[in-house]
Formats: structure tokens, sequence, C-alpha cells
């Protein structure tokens, strides 16, 4: 195939391993969200890592390409509606709660001693 | 009453001011940086992230540990898949209660880089 070493057909396997990457880092927190007892993790995370392996030899693009669609699809279908935020990151219960205050702004510390300096 | 009123002037005695001692005490302030209740001084040290990564990488099923050290990179030295390098780099954030960006974690590509990103974040712990 003339393709085979062009640059658009390297950059378009560098991203669709991107995407492969990023969609496996998604399934994986997706499932640590569902499982959350850590054996049933382990169970589960080795079968999602079987699911890209088996899959990890194909060199044909197009196929790639359906084949991280499905696996997307898959993805939208399993996401879980109450995912595992940690608390300071967006979406989690501490995001923006206590911004730092504006500069200038200082504490004057002499409580109890307004009336009598 | 009038001798009695000079009387009085005499044995009058004078107010004295008291040093108004009070208003000083407040200028002296808190020492600047201590602050002993404080919850914003528990980064942590570099010491710390590097043996706390390493032994993340260590414990990874398909990692020989005698490898490892600070400067290696998963997928060259370490002979690591990229799917593994993704396990890894949730491993870390697991274990420093961090949430990295997923484009940030697609970079994190060896020890070093690991280390440094999770020193210089403002949240891990």
């Amino acid at each position: 195939m003339s393709g085979v070493s062009s640059a658009a057909y390297f950059a378009r396997r560098v991203a669709q391993k991107e995407r492969v990457r990023i969609l496996y880092r998604r399934a994986l927190k997706d499932t640590l969200n569902w499982a959350v007892h850590r054996h049933i993790f382990y169970r589960d995370a080795s079968d999602l890592r079987e699911k890209f392996n088996a899959n990890q030899d194909v060199e044909d693009v197009d196929r790639i390409d359906k084949l991280i669609a499905h696996g997307e699809a898959e993805y939208d279908k399993w996401r879980h509606p109450d995912p595992y935020i940690v608390p300071w990151a967006p979406g989690g219960s501490k995001f923006c709660r206590n911004p730092t205050p504006p500069a200038g702004i200082e504490i004057v510390y002499n409580y109890g001693q307004e009336d009598n300096p | 009453m009038a001798l009695r009123n000079a009387l009085l002037r005499h044995l009058r005695v004078p107010v004295q001011n008291l040093a108004v001692r009070g208003s000083n005490q407040s200028q002296i302030g808190f020492l600047g940086s201590m602050r002993a209740f404080s919850s914003h001084d528990d980064h942590l040290s570099k010491q710390d992230v590097v043996d706390r990564v390493l032994d993340v990488v260590k414990s990874f099923p398909k990692v020989d540990p005698a490898k490892v050290t600070p400067e290696v990179h998963f997928q060259k030295d370490l002979g690591l898949d990229s799917l593994d390098t993704v396990e890894i780099v949730m491993a870390i954030e697991e274990e420093f209660k961090l949430e990295i960006p997923d484009k940030e974690a697609d970079k994190i590509d060896s020890c070093s880089l690991a280390i440094e990103y999770v020193f210089n974040h403002p949240m891990s712990s």
C-alpha cells in the first residue's frame, strides 16, 4: 500500500493510539466507579484489558476507527451516574468552595480589644 | 470656705497618666509565616514523592522491581505497554489522591515525569 509510509498514515495511527489510551483510562475509572470492592474491580479490570488486548494487532486504519467508535459507544452506555471525583477537582464537592481571598485583604488580630485598645 | 479650698488645693494629688501599654502589644503581631493550625504547609517533600512513586511502580505485577529507578521510562526501560502506562498513571493518581486531566495523563511516560508532576501539583497528599 502506498499509504503505509506516509506521514498522514502515521499521524492517524498516533491519534488513534491516543484515543485508545484515553478510552482505556476512562473505562478503567468507570470500572472502579461501578466495582468498588477491590477484588471485583481487579476481575473486571482484567476483563477490560483482555478486550483491549484482543484487538491490539489490527493494522487496517478504518477497522481500528470502527473498533474505537464501538468502544466509545460501549463506554458511554456504561458510564456511572455518580462517579467518584476527587473533592477539589471540577465536579467534586469541594470545587470552588473556598476560593482564595483577594490579595491585599489582611486580618487584624485584635479580637476583644477593639473597644479598649 | 476659701481656706478650705486653699488647703484642698495643696492636698490635691495630681492625676497620673498610666502608660498605655495595651496598645503596644497588639503591634507585636504574629510571627509572619508560622501558623500553628494551618493546613497548607503539608506539601510533600521530594524524597517522599520519589519513594511513594517508586513503590507504586515496583508493586505493579508486570514490572521487575530491581530495574526501577527514578529516571526509568515505562515503555523503553521496563518494556511495558501503553495500556500498562495508563494503569500505572491511574495507580499513581490513587496513591496521591490526585485527579489528572486526560491530556496531562497521556503525557506521563516515565518515572521522572510522574515524580515531577506529583511534586508540582498543589493538591497532592
